[in-house]
């Protein structure tokens, strides 16, 4: 197949193309894998879609992805051709209205998509879900697979700090975040099913999160009263949900597997949990100075009790089951709140 | 191709064109004249600043319509979305702000694209800070020509009084972007 893409030539010394990734604004500091036609192809060929194949059209620049611009990418940050759906189908995900990628993309907020992986390529691909999921275990589907989504948004979409996106702070993850459920460590259904899929798909559900926001304890064996302290962390008083509206976005968080059967034990069914913590999850209005009070009053989030819950429903809090064996820590992925997450089918060639 | 070098492709997105949809002026006093305020809920000193405007142009005779947004995503969008539409259909010229973070920016200028769909003239306003970025997304949405009135920055946590000589020293500037005459 004829590839569409400008063709450059460059020294064949890594270094040299790690200069040139500089020199261009190609990459994300970190060196990169030479995005030839062998490469490139190798990753179409594992696609259903033909490289002019249009993905997506990504933000800030309105860049139009196609399977091929998507490909070069993945190149570069070496994902594997049988991790290439993976890639495609996280940016059919984003690119969905509802997660608000314009304004993701654009923000001050240090919000990056997350990616959470569902099925039986979670193994097969090398995506993390247990111990140092969220950083450090170094697998190669998470790392490569997270990776090349954020260089698509900044190479096809234009993303570029300070520049096109105004993130304050950014945040780890803009360097890649991808993640697998511990599906079968969970007492629930996992994400997936629980989004209409089938433990058989292979499903990457893209989250809108603002960092990894950990906790821990030590000292409470009930799992009432630890959801109860969980829902209680989550609801901390500069959390986007209480600036914005109450209705839109999700709080991923990530229970390790020791934790969600005890959690499992005493909720049978997720929703059932996902109810309790959304009771929990709520902040005293004498909390707030007048000021951040005032509005709150005035936006019609205080309830009869005088609470401002962090979310209007209990499915607006999405526990998921990943990390190591070690306990005593659980970590939340909060929301930017304008955004709400979309989960895609990961499709191969038959 | 030597043998010390190879041949790779570009990850790159061909650049934006700059080929802008038409702006639009009044070319004519403001008295008469319906002039549209957008605020966005999240700024209080937007909130100051265009309530003082609307003054200025009640005062200058023109009748004013405000609009109030804030959010982006969900039911309550497509009620702003639509809100915003039907506020473009209504108004002769509007003013939109405030772009003073990343996506409100965004949307600042999004909001000002549907004035100019319906032909008629919009000045999207920002702080300082934001300017490249609401330049960017204008181009981007293909209205780099669009209007942008830069305001200082940052505006929130200013003294009322600051914000009201902002006020009275901006609204000439506003009306001359809207093409407004004497």
């Amino acid at each position: 197949m004829t590839l569409a893409s400008e063709r450059v030539e460059v020294p064949a010394d890594p270094r040299a193309q790690y200069e040139l990734s500089f020199r261009e604004q190609w990459g994300d500091g970190v060196p990169q894998l030479p995005a030839t036609d062998d490469a490139i192809q190798a990753l179409l060929d594992a696609s259903p879609y033909p490289a002019d194949h249009v993905v997506c059209v990504l933000p800030p620049r309105n860049g139009v992805a196609t399977v091929e611009l998507v490909a070069i990418n993945a190149a570069l940050a070496g994902v594997e051709p049988a991790a290439f759906g993976v890639v495609l189908a996280a940016l059919e995900a984003l690119s969905e209205p509802e997660w608000n990628a314009f304004g993701l993309t654009t923000t001050t907020s240090s919000v990056f998509p997350m990616l959470i992986v569902n099925g039986p390529c979670r193994d097969e691909l090398g995506i993390d879900y247990r111990a140092s999921c969220m950083g450090g275990a170094a697998g190669r589907g998470s790392m490569t697979i997270g990776r090349a989504v954020a260089l698509c948004l900044r190479n096809i979409g234009g993303q570029r700090a300070g520049e096109t996106t105004k993130s304050v702070f950014g945040q780890p993850a803009r360097f890649g975040f991808c993640i697998g459920e511990w599906e079968e460590r969970s007492p629930w259904p996992s994400l997936a099913q629980r989004r209409g899929f089938s433990a058989d798909d292979d499903v990457v559900t893209v989250h809108g999160g603002k960092g990894t926001f950990p906790m821990a304890d030590i000292h409470n064996d009930d799992p009432r009263d630890l959801l109860y302290l969980i829902a209680k962390s989550l609801a901390y008083p500069l959390a986007n949900m209480f600036l914005g509206n109450v209705e839109n976005g999700e709080v991923v968080v990530a229970f390790n597997p020791m934790w969600a059967e005890r959690f499992g034990s005493a909720f049978p069914d997720v929703d059932d949990l996902a109810a309790y913590l959304r009771e929990n999850a709520w902040q005293p209005i004498d909390l707030w100075p007048a000021a951040n009070a005032k509005l709150l009053r005035e936006r019609g989030r205080v309830d009869g009790h005088d609470r401002v819950h962090l979310v209007e429903r209990p499915d607006q809090i999405v526990p998921i089951v990943c990390g190591g064996l070690g306990s005593l820590h659980a970590i939340g992925l909060p929301s930017f709140g304008e955004s709400t997450m979309q989960s895609k089918p990961v499709v191969r060639r038959a | 191709m030597s043998s010390n070098t190879i041949w790779v492709r570009r990850p790159t997105a061909p650049p934006a064109g700059d080929v802008s949809a038409p702006t639009f002026r009044l070319e004519r006093p403001v008295a008469g004249l319906t002039i549209g305020l957008r605020t966005d809920r999240a700024w209080r000193s937007w909130q100051l600043i265009s309530t003082i405007w609307d003054e200025y142009l009640r005062r200058d005779g023109a009748q004013t319509i405000a609009v109030e947004t804030g959010a982006q995503i969900g039911q309550p969008a497509s009620s702003d979305r639509k809100q915003i539409n039907e506020f473009a259909g209504r108004v002769d010229a509007a003013i939109v702000g405030l772009g003073t973070c990343g996506s409100c920016t965004t949307f600042t200028i999004k909001d000002a694209v549907t004035v100019e769909e319906h032909e008629k003239p919009v000045v999207a306003v920002v702080c300082e800070e934001f300017t490249v970025h609401a330049h960017n997304v204008a181009r981007h949405v293909g209205h780099s020509a669009m209007n942008v009135l830069v305001l200082p920055y940052p505006l929130e946590a200013r003294p009322a009084e600051e914000l009201q000589q902002i006020a009275r020293e901006y609204y000439p500037k506003v009306l001359e972007l809207l093409g407004v005459t004497a």
